[in-house]
């Protein structure tokens, strides 16, 4: 009789167990240290509650064409990494996305303060869960500016002072910061906002607040930092084609000695340099007269449940373990910024395996001040609109009050078009 | 056959008939639509009427770069394609010792040549210590700033496509091979140096075969998209920014798949209006055998 009870009861575990499981899929853009740590994550979580996990990765180049198709054809993943501003576009009214408020009892939200679930609430619907906070900071290859026997800088004109510094003794090659592409759009933008103490584009309006006159104060910043041998001409960052800083060997040889960056991406341009090299996070420079530390800081990216998903109680567990269980947290690390769930940062701390300089890094970007930042910033087309005018003045087709007069107008079409 | 069924070959067919009618006829007419919509992906197009093909003519002047800069793209890669076809083709058509090896290197360019390994692969090479530079500074030179110049980043492009000669040169070497032997006999008797018998004899026997590869290489130019994306993303000051980009970019980027189609719409024009003119003037200069034209 026991040995039928006994049989009785492992049968009908395993057939709980198999109607349970769930073959899922999750998405994430990333680098090689995200990805490699989100499979093994996948791999315990997973196991520990009987799903299967099919991973689908990228780079940040093109994930965004490629989840909004996916969206729109009803084939995206079950479990999506999602970028802040997104959330905007792909489910304004709350629905496009799950609303993870359903599955309170599988995710534990109280891990989450209320500031940031309204982060992740559209219309009321709780579209993402944040993963980390995270701001562009300032961050410098140590080794590169002690050779230089520099300090590392505490104001802009500290940077634009080590520039000729830099070429006088360690070369025409070597420069003390980088800034190409958005990274050049994003420094002009910080530039203005500490000189204005306004966003360039107003949350509250969806308007651009900076007059033509601040606007080409800001970008005259770019043509300085070029004179002066702080950073490469837009020029010749272009020769090598599209690279991105962490694949640039100038970069992982500390040739390149600085660049502003978000903070969740230590690993990604850590990770390439050569042994010797190290960074560190400095202070958003300062400017005299300046109206605000100007961070550009946001939620980072979430982790939502599609909509279309029929197995949206599974992806609920996994996100879960992923966020606020001890081995989701403890296989992904840090690896997406400082975890925005008080469970895992807690446990990451107690397990020192939060390094110091990301700690560090997260502080700055916490207590630094700066107006809110409109999510529009972020769509490609305002971007692009930055990005292509400052371009021009760059390789000196139009002066400074040409580039600003182009750029009023196209982010003003911009954002035209995004309303 | 017969007997079986009279709808047989119908069968044999359906697949490549539902795979033309799903994938290839159903977007092209839907594309036509779209183009008169504001249609961002995720909510139900809105019909605009023609005020996309209006801004497209009226006031975008990225359109008017990338247009410029296809058409200088188009100009500069197919002429010079298809004479290094042709001339490796002839290269190719004597009789040597290992000729199979030669051809087929020859060829692998042509199968490689779209993917984007490739294009990365051009990429490192064609970089400021990539090594063609390296080359040129071990022959004296100074490097050059392929990518970075907006003079040179376009011909960089273009040398990447005709790179990929391969295709082009096999059809060459297929019709060189066909032309009657007997015909360089009696030019030679008649005293007919080498080049006046690729001139006068080979040059219009294959003339049916150069009309092909231009159709084909004009078309394939107007879509070329995986260099530009993959080396330098349109740039530098959109010198490299063909139109498939600016598709790409406003469908995939900025979700406007109504002026995304409404320029591929464009584009497929203009592709039409030029292999028209193409058909038009081959009656000038293609020579087809027992065309009592000729």
């Amino acid at each position: 009789m026991k040995l039928r009870t006994l049989s009785l009861a492992l049968c009908t575990t395993a057939i709980a167990s198999t109607a349970m499981a769930e073959d899922l899929r999750m998405s994430w853009w990333g680098g090689d240290s995200r990805h490699a740590a989100t499979q093994a994550a996948l791999e315990v979580c997973g196991a520990k509650h009987g799903h299967t996990i099919s991973p689908e990765f990228t780079g940040w180049s093109g994930h965004f064409e490629k989840l909004t198709t996916q969206i729109a054809g009803g084939t995206e993943a079950d479990l999506m990494q999602v970028n802040w501003p997104w959330l905007s576009f792909y489910s304004a009214d709350g629905t496009g996305l799950a609303d993870l408020n359903q599955f309170a009892q599988i995710i534990d939200l109280s891990n989450w303060d209320d500031a940031q679930i309204v982060a992740g609430s559209m219309n009321g619907a709780l579209n993402g869960l944040p993963i980390s906070t995270t701001g562009r900071l300032f961050v410098f290859n140590t080794t590169t500016w002690a050779k230089a026997g520099l300090d590392l800088p505490k104001t802009w004109d500290d940077l634009i002072a080590a520039g000729p510094v830099f070429r006088e003794k360690l070369g025409e090659g070597y420069y003390p910061f980088e800034a190409a592409g958005l990274d050049a759009a994003l420094i002009v933008t910080l530039y203005g906002t500490q000189a204005t103490g306004k966003p360039l584009i107003d949350p509250a309006t969806n308007e651009l607040t900076w007059t033509k006159e601040e606007l080409v104060n800001a970008i005259s910043l770019y043509k300085t930092l070029v004179d002066n041998h702080v950073i490469e001409g837009w020029q010749d960052r272009a020769a090598d084609g599209n690279v991105p800083l962490h694949e640039n060997p100038e970069w992982s040889q500390g040739m390149i000695a600085g660049t502003y960056q978000w903070d969740s991406t230590y690993f990604k341009i850590s990770d390439p340099l050569e042994d010797g090299q190290e960074l560190a996070y400095v202070d958003l420079l300062t400017q005299d007269g300046q109206k605000t530390p100007g961070i550009y800081r946001k939620a980072s990216m979430v982790f939502s449940i599609s909509a279309n998903s029929e197995k949206q109680e599974a992806a609920a567990q996994i996100l879960n373990c992923l966020l606020n269980e001890p081995e989701g947290v403890s296989a992904l690390g840090t690896t997406r910024g400082v975890p925005a769930s008080r469970t895992a940062r807690e446990q990451l701390s107690e397990a020192d395996a939060i390094q110091p300089i990301q700690v560090e890094a997260q502080k700055k970007v916490i207590d630094a001040e700066g107006p809110a930042i409109h999510p529009m910033m972020e769509f490609p087309s305002v971007r692009a609109a930055l990005q292509d005018n400052l371009e021009l003045f760059a390789y000196g087709e139009v002066d400074a009050t040409e580039a600003a007069d182009e750029m009023i107008l196209a982010i003003n079409e911009a954002l035209e078009d995004i309303k | 056959m017969g007997g079986d069924s009279k709808f047989l070959g119908l069968w044999y067919v359906a697949p490549y008939a539902i795979g033309l009618i799903l994938f290839t006829a159903f977007p092209f007419v839907a594309s036509f639509y779209l183009s008169f919509t504001d249609y961002n992906l995720l909510s139900s197009p809105e019909w605009v009427g023609t005020a996309n093909y209006e801004k497209l003519f009226t006031r975008d002047r990225t359109f008017d770069k990338s247009l410029k800069v296809t058409l200088a793209y188009v100009f500069m890669t197919v002429p010079i394609k298809l004479a290094f076809a042709l001339f490796i083709a002839v290269v190719l058509n004597y009789r040597l010792r290992g000729i199979g090896l030669f051809r087929t290197a020859y060829y692998v360019p042509s199968i490689l040549g779209g993917s984007i390994a490739i294009a990365v692969l051009w990429r490192y090479m064609f970089a400021q210590s990539g090594l063609i530079n390296m080359i040129i500074t071990a022959l004296g030179g100074e490097p050059v700033n392929w990518f970075g110049d907006p003079q040179n980043a376009l011909l960089t492009i273009t040398l990447l496509r005709c790179w990929q000669f391969g295709s082009a040169m096999v059809i060459f070497l297929a019709a060189l091979q066909s032309v009657d032997k007997s015909l360089y006999e009696a030019g030679s008797i008649d005293g007919a140096k080498p080049w006046q018998l690729f001139r006068y004899i080979t040059l219009p026997l294959i003339t049916p075969v150069i009309f092909f590869n231009l159709i084909m290489q004009t078309v394939q130019a107007f879509q070329e998209f995986n260099g530009p994306y993959i080396i330098t993303e349109g740039g530098p000051l959109k010198n490299t920014y063909l139109l498939p980009l600016y598709i790409y970019d406003e469908a995939f980027k900025n979700f406007d798949m109504g002026y995304a189609s409404a320029i591929a719409w464009v584009l497929f024009c203009i592709i039409m209006c030029l292999t028209l003119l193409a058909f038009w003037t081959s009656k000038k200069w293609v020579y087809y055998a027992g065309d009592k034209r000729n």
